[in-house]
């Protein structure tokens, strides 16, 4: 049996826009992610996908409902210590890349190392490695606004390997790349699966995208579909 | 690096900012040198005048700058009283006749005076027994009558050097030291010997010069010219010929015999005195020149720290500014597993480097102005900053943690960011 990395059951979140506007994002929604899964969450905007994404990266709090990351229960779990369980066992690629527009290729993806805990001497060597895996080899000392969309998603993705996470959560991975460039990343994340045995899982409602996946999570109106 | 790259891409901003608290700082080095130099001479004279009981005539008023006489028959019997152990009898009086065309110079250091010595008096301030030179030596008792010791700034300015024949009101005088440099009083002396330094006074001073005269002439009628004379006349004669230069004395410095508290030594004096002479006990004294000096301190540092408030809030300005303008950023920096420890620690480093940037810029300003201003003013000997390189570097530092402080609430705000909140700016 495969080792469970995300176990979450009956989660709830309701957001209190103003006195009279409660959003319900999510109404109880149970998900399971095993080692080497490649999964894909969809559904219509407003379903709660971005919600769960939250909760799952511990980004946010869910109402009520259990959340386990690699066999430790998160909801009890204080918000100063939160942001360890994020550097080391949580990988982010988001939509809009989200590097730091300051610093380098190379340097956004050494921060990552940095705020995991990697030793500073291994940091660069090890961000350069994954850096030239992706292609990158010349664009180390690039700033995001010298990279074009795929590049800069390809650093995002170094970035989210850096510390050898348990799990890769992706935002709407190729929301912002064009039909081509989308799919250079989703075979680099495919490959990654494939070869190094690394857990995505993927919110997207583009379905070419979705069908790509080893296994769709489907969810409407806050729950599971 | 990053926070220099940061800082860098709002260049005007930062620069703006920067140079709100080089004015600041700039300000609080030119006028804390200030200060330190008046502190410094303050505490030079607190040095002195603590060190003796200083004696003035009655009525002496040092705002008109109207000095009575002290007759020496007065000194000896102050000499007498319990615990005195010297009394010493002396002149001051301006090194320079007064310009008229310009009668007021305001000037930060003591003015040129001359200060009178009695080589037949065992008085020592206990403070302050002898002083460093610079070159030559300090008059003493085998000195002639006519040597002087100067202070640095008056070697300066009139340029007399060890070895020089000098005048000075008229008379002439040979310079046999220079004091090394003091910052306080003493670099505005002339130091003479009594003798001279009285019939200076008399001869400036319209009213003795005329009695000196009655006296010269009357000591130059024989006993028996005398006896021949009426009644009246000779009691007039008599009187004038009683006028002794020696007693021309406008104040006197007493020392005290070790073991003996000063105060009661004051006290004793007054007791007796008190009808004809003020005594200035070293105690009250030094009090009363703490009070001053602290009254100036606040007043010179009060209105440099009102300028460093201004750069304060410019800095906490900036960084809440550059807080929200990367809101995105702190929210990435959170998701990838930055604490909100090392976010706020980021930006207080960043704030503080303003501080430190704007503090090294300004007090190097600073320095440079004060530096040339004293350049300026070295050749008369009146130098107005004191360049302390203690002071320099406690500026910088104190620049370093106000951008500290100044960055300690936006940092806090940044690190208190929701990542969601954050991310969704995104």
């Amino acid at each position: 049996m495969k080792k469970v990395v995300v176990s979450a059951k009956g989660l709830k979140k309701t957001y209190k826009m103003s006195k009279k506007n409660i959003v319900q994002a999510l109404k109880g929604v149970d998900i399971e992610v095993c080692e080497g899964d490649f999964s894909a969450i969809v559904g219509p905007s407003g379903c709660g996908k971005s919600t769960l994404m939250h909760i799952l990266g511990l980004l946010d709090k869910p109402d009520s409902g259990t959340l386990e990351i690699d066999g430790v229960d998160m909801t009890r779990l204080p918000d100063k210590k939160a942001y360890k369980i994020r550097a080391k066992k949580i990988g982010f690629i988001f939509q809009g890349f989200n590097l730091i527009p300051t610093l380098t290729a190379l340097e956004n993806v050494i921060l990552a190392g940095r705020y995991g805990g990697l030793k500073a001497t291994k940091r660069k060597a090890r961000a350069k490695t994954l850096l030239e895996l992706l292609g990158l080899k010349d664009r180390l000392g690039h700033k995001p606004n010298e990279l074009s969309g795929g590049q800069q998603q390809r650093v995002a993705i170094a970035r989210s390997l850096m510390n050898d996470p348990a799990i890769i959560l992706a935002d709407e991975p190729t929301g912002e790349l064009d039909s081509k460039t989308s799919l250079e990343i989703m075979e680099i994340l495919k490959k990654l699966n494939r070869e190094d045995n690394k857990t995505f899982l993927i919110v997207t409602h583009n379905m070419d995208v979705a069908e790509s996946c080893k296994k769709i999570i489907r969810l409407k109106d806050g729950k599971n579909d | 690096m990053e926070i220099i790259r940061n800082m860098w891409r709002r260049k005007f901003r930062t620069f703006l900012t920067i140079f709100g608290i080089i004015i600041g700082i700039f300000a609080f080095t030119v006028m804390g040198s200030m200060a330190l130099k008046l502190n410094k001479m303050i505490a030079g004279g607190k040095q002195y005048i603590t060190g003796q009981i200083t004696i003035s005539p009655k009525g002496t008023d040092y705002t008109s700058g109207t000095t009575g006489m002290l007759p020496v028959d007065l000194l000896n019997k102050i000499k007498a009283v319990e615990g005195v152990e010297a009394v010493e009898g002396g002149v001051g009086l301006m090194l320079d006749e007064p310009d008229p065309d310009n009668p007021t110079t305001v000037s930060f250091s003591a003015p040129k005076s001359i200060y009178s010595f009695d080589p037949d008096s065992n008085f020592k301030n206990k403070n302050w027994e002898t002083m460093a030179m610079k070159e030559g030596k300090l008059i003493d008792t085998n000195s002639a009558e006519n040597d002087i010791s100067i202070g640095i700034n008056i070697a300066l300015d009139k340029k007399w050097a060890v070895g020089d024949e000098v005048e000075i009101r008229g008379r002439k005088f040979k310079v046999v030291g220079i004091f090394d440099k003091t910052m306080t009083g003493p670099d505005e002396y002339v130091f003479m010997n009594i003798k001279p330094a009285r019939e200076l006074f008399v001869e400036n001073n319209p009213f003795l010069k005329s009695l000196k005269e009655k006296s010269d002439n009357a000591q130059k009628i024989s006993d028996r010219e005398l006896a021949n004379l009426p009644l009246e006349a000779r009691q007039q004669i008599i009187e004038a010929q009683a006028f002794k230069i020696e007693d021309v004395s406008t104040s006197a410095s007493v020392s005290w015999k070790d073991g003996v508290d000063p105060e009661t030594v004051v006290e004793s004096i007054k007791a007796n005195y008190k009808d004809q002479v003020t005594v200035l006990s070293p105690k009250k004294m030094g009090e009363e020149i703490d009070k001053a000096s602290s009254t100036m301190n606040a007043i010179i540092f009060g209105s440099a720290i009102l300028a460093l408030v201004v750069g304060l809030f410019s800095i906490v300005n900036t960084m809440i500014m550059s807080i929200s303008e990367r809101t995105r950023e702190i929210g990435i920096k959170k998701a990838i597993g930055a604490s909100s420890r090392s976010i706020a620690i980021e930006y207080t480093i960043e704030a503080g480097v303003i501080g430190l940037l704007g503090g090294a810029f300004g007090m190097g300003l600073g320095m440079l102005t004060a530096y040339l201003i004293n350049q300026k003013m070295a050749s008369k000997g009146a130098e107005i900053f004191l360049i302390d390189g203690t002071f320099m570097i406690e500026v910088v530092i104190f620049s370093f943690v106000i951008g500290i402080i100044a960055g300690i609430i936006p940092a806090l705000r940044a690190s208190k960011l929701k990542v969601v909140d954050a991310i969704r700016e995104l």
